[in-house]
């Protein structure tokens, strides 16, 4: 996928101003979803079984050539063809290949944001493919040729009257149709899909080393069907998807769908071994691509290596106050909110991702929500510093930084500056800010007195 | 007991009376207060923009203002954990950013914590309050309770509010950064806002932010630091 | 040199200065009160229904679910007395019966193999589980911990398949079964 990160102040502000319904259906739905993680966290003692993911995770990262090798084995040892993808170059070639040498004609697509990084559908479309993404909300945003918004809910920025009008369109359904009525028109296109589809592609929620295990998550079923009816199956992996122990499983899982949805468990869990065996229905053959796309290198990273215990329940999204104002489309990448404030910077280097670690207020809720305690706070002030150090602040926040230093050095400055604030012409550098605040808050109005002229009469009220 | 007073730059500036407040309820409770002379600022805008040559100096020199006093007392919830969490993470190794952290409050955890002050008067009764959490008292500091207690102890109603924990949308540079999603931010705060007497915080940013806002759309709410009303606890 | 290499060659350079984690032992489960409740409770939360029968009660469901309908679609595993309704193509079929490997309580999940199926599993717009009573573990750990072989594809199911993709409106089924019932068999089979 094109980045287009860098117009995030832009592009955000644009979309509050031009579609003011975004931000409705968008609070709506991450304030729905937070309050079923609240709730699904509280019924359990989740500051523990946060810790134990993470270190389960953080053990992963710190011996992940040892289990990457041993997921291979074991993957090959169950009949899967392994293949490696450095980027997605790599990932296309593959995929390419696979297509071709079966004559695929069509596509079905569990939702997978890995598949969204690697530009998995153009290049499909680009060898004659029909592709269907099947996930419902994939779906909507697949006919409106619109990018995710979120993790998990990537049609969370339409409200039920843009996806009516959309059917009426596409379909011919009523423009007041219930949502009964539009999902099963959805799944009668879609169910044909299944069936006559000759490739499935996923991702995976996760990839059990120990027995060569993909596991997936998901509530509508598509998943089931995509990596069940089509003869082949494709999923594309991220190198740190990987889990050391299947029973790691009985953490993971709950805690995943707790985090995301506030389920107990997600309604379907796919745990595929591999191709069917004589007989059996399933696909005959199942590959994974093992992909890397940025990932070694931000293990490398001392600080943000811990970004890949990410498990993209997209917890830290709904938790997120400037998320909930615009969705993800802003971000202007696949990973966006929170998360992807201190993701894409790592997968896309920072003079791409620039304004993203910027998008956040540093509350903190994220954290909070987080699965795997990733300190989101703490890596979006490191990717702040670095961007300062790398020269990437504009001038005019340069040259502020510089004259706040200086005033609040120096007592008899800041005094003046008190003076200054309360009548004389404030200095130049500091004007486009003070628009930018004046703008939607009016004035400031310091107090008559700042509190350090006070003081003299508070120490003479001390004496008396 | 003595503690030193630092008032940040923002109460300084905007929320005076806060100090004021401050000084005269912690002498109410018998607490010796100084105004360390050539306070500024923690350093905060600075370190959150990652402008962090330019916090640094101004953390040092906070260090070197404030680490003789066996504690040191803030209004303000942001700052407090400027000091509290960031100085050690700012100057690693350093153990006068270590010593200095372990003395820091925010106001009205010093009251209850230290103090061990759980009822201040009655001045309060019968306030219907809105208290907004401000986000690094609430999420850094694990300031909850204590302000909630001392209001109500002192007679006040403070409001259910779905949206109190909140952030309002200031973040500091954000506010004039990004001041459309901040705006949005405060707008989303202030429409679950119940009908109160009066809308208090720890944070000076966040009630700037929000009065300005209400101030913009003709809203007309008592808008005070936690401080003030503090005081009118103990004092009526 | 090809991607495999330079992969797992970076990633081994990284680790090779990096501290090492350990790896959490799995948690001990407390012994659990009889998980068949329980089971049958988060089955009902999930939106699914959950039935203790005995074998002439569950045939008799099956007429029930089949009502006004030709037949069904069976998993490999469905014992043939279970078999009542003439057998359809699961494309076609109006209710498919599967045969669960297990069924774990705390989470209202029966698991289901690829050995007895897939498409009875998913197709039908009611998907009927039979499970064995004694086949339900307290626990996913405790279920996962006692899982010897693992078929091609193992299925959890805990509810009916749904999506609030449109409007934030719950829809069910979507694509699997909007319909999901099982039945836990008294005894052993």
């Amino acid at each position: 996928m094109q980045a287009k990160a860098k117009l995030y102040p832009k592009e955000a502000a644009r979309l509050l101003r031009e579609k003011p319904g975004v931000r409705e259906a968008v609070t709506g739905a991450t304030l729905h979803f937070e309050e079923g993680r609240k709730k699904a966290y509280g019924e359990i003692d989740a500051e523990a079984l946060r810790e134990r993911a993470k270190r389960v995770k953080d053990h992963l990262l710190t011996h992940l050539d040892h289990y990457l090798e041993l997921a291979e084995k074991r993957l090959r040892e169950n009949g899967v063809q392994v293949h490696w993808a450095e980027d997605p170059l790599d990932a296309h070639r593959i995929l390419r290949e696979v297509a071709v040498r079966h004559g695929v004609k069509r596509a079905v697509k569990a939702k997978s944001m890995l598949t969204e990084e690697l530009g998995v559908n153009p290049l499909l479309e680009s060898l004659g493919v029909e592709v269907f993404e099947t996930d419902l909300g994939e779906y909507l945003i697949q006919l409106l040729g619109e990018p995710p918004s979120h993790i998990v809910g990537p049609a969370i920025h339409l409200a039920l009257s843009d996806i009516q009008r959309l059917f009426h369109q596409r379909f011919g359904t009523p423009l007041d149709a219930p949502p009964e009525a539009l999902a099963a028109v959805a799944r009668k296109v879609l169910r044909d899909a299944f069936l006559t589809a000759e490739l499935g592609i996923s991702g995976a929620n996760f990839l059990v080393a120990e027995t060569g295990t993909l596991v997936l998550m998901e509530n509508e079923g598509n998943i089931r069907l995509s990596t069940s009816l089509p003869k082949v199956h494709v999923a594309f992996v991220g190198i740190e998807k990987l889990l050391p122990r299947l029973a790691d499983l009985a953490l993971f899982l709950p805690l995943t769908a707790r985090a995301a949805t506030g389920q107990r468990l997600s309604t379907y869990v796919s745990l595929i071994q591999g191709p069917a065996k004589e007989g059996e229905e399933g696909p005959e053959e199942v590959h994974v691509v093992l992909v890397d796309h940025g990932r070694t290198a931000l293990l490398h990273d001392p600080e943000a290596w811990e970004v890949l215990r990410c498990l993209r329940c997209g917890a830290c999204l709904n938790a997120c106050p400037v998320f909930r104002q615009t969705g993800g489309h802003p971000y202007g990448y696949v990973y966006s909110g929170p998360i992807g404030a201190v993701l894409d910077p790592g997968l896309l280097g920072l003079e791409e991702a620039y304004p993203l670690p910027y998008a956040s207020t540093l509350c903190g809720a994220c954290y909070e929500a987080c699965p795997v305690k990733i300190p989101i706070p703490k890596l979006l002030l490191t990717w702040r510093h670095r961007a300062v150090e790398r020269g990437l602040a504009p001038t005019w926040e340069k040259g502020a930084m510089r004259v706040f230093q200086m005033v609040m050095e120096n007592p008899a400055l800041y005094r003046l500056f008190s003076k200054a604030l309360r009548g004389l012409p404030l200095p130049q550098h500091l004007l486009p800010l003070l628009r930018a605040w004046t703008e939607g808050r009016g004035p400031l109005k310091p107090s008559p007195r700042p509190f350090h002229e006070l003081w003299k009469e508070l120490e003479e009220e001390d004496g008396r | 007991m003595r503690v030193a007073l630092f008032i940040t730059c923002l109460a300084d500036q905007f929320y005076a009376e806060a100090g004021v407040a401050a000084v005269r309820l912690l002498r109410a409770l018998g607490v010796e207060v100084d105004f360390p002379k050539g306070q500024t600022c923690c350093g905060q805008p600075a370190f959150n923009a990652g402008h962090w040559n330019e916090a640094r100096a101004l953390a040092q020199r906070t260090i070197d203002i404030f680490q003789e006093y066996p504690y040191v007392v803030l209004p303000s919830g942001s700052c407090a954990s400027m000091v509290k969490n960031h100085y050690p993470e700012l100057l690693p190794g350093d153990g006068e950013a270590l010593g200095l952290s372990e003395k820091v409050y925010e106001l009205s955890q010093f009251l209850v914590r230290v103090l061990g002050v759980e009822k201040l008067g009655n001045g309060l009764q019968g306030k219907k309050v809105a208290y907004h959490h401000g986000c690094h008292a609430l999420r850094e500091l694990g300031v909850r309770e204590e302000p909630l207690r001392l209001l109500q102890n002192a007679g006040a109603e403070v409001l259910p509010w779905e949206a109190a924990e909140e952030c309002c949308g200031f973040g500091g540079l954000f506010s004039v950064k990004l001041p459309e999603v901040s705006l949005a931010m405060a707008d989303r705060k202030l429409s679950t806002l119940p009908q109160a007497d009066v809308l208090t915080s720890t944070d000076a940013g966040c009630l700037l932010h929000l009065s300005g806002r209400m101030g913009k759309q003709g809203k007309n709410l008592r808008v005070v630091p936690l401080a003030t009303l503090l005081w009118e606890a103990y004092a009526g | 040199m090809d991607a495999r290499t330079r992969i797992l060659s970076r990633i081994g350079h990284t680790l090779k200065e990096r501290p090492k984690a350990l790896l959490p032992e799995h948690p001990h489960s407390p012994p659990s009160a009889n998980p068949l409740d329980l089971f049958l409770k988060r089955l009902a939360e999930n939106g699914a229904e959950g039935h203790l029968l005995e074998e002439e009660r569950a045939r008799e469901l099956i007429w029930e679910l089949s009502q006004g309908h030709p037949g069904a679609t069976y998993g490999r595993g469905v014992p043939a007395s279970f078999r009542l309704l003439p057998q359809l193509p699961p494309e076609e079929a109006p209710l498919g019966v599967s045969w669960a490997l297990f069924a774990v309580a705390e989470t209202g999940t029966v698991a289901l193999s690829s050995e007895d199926g897939r498409k009875a599993q998913l197709l039908p717009p009611v998907h009927l589980v039979l499970v064995e009573e004694g086949r339900i573990y307290p626990s996913l750990l405790e279920a996962l911990l006692d899982l010897k072989a693992l078929p091609s594809a193992l299925g959890l199911h805990s509810g009916p398949s749904k999506s609030a993709d449109i409007g934030q409106v719950m829809v069910k089924g979507v694509h699997g079964p909007g319909r999901l019932v099982v039945a836990v068999l008294q005894g052993s089979w």
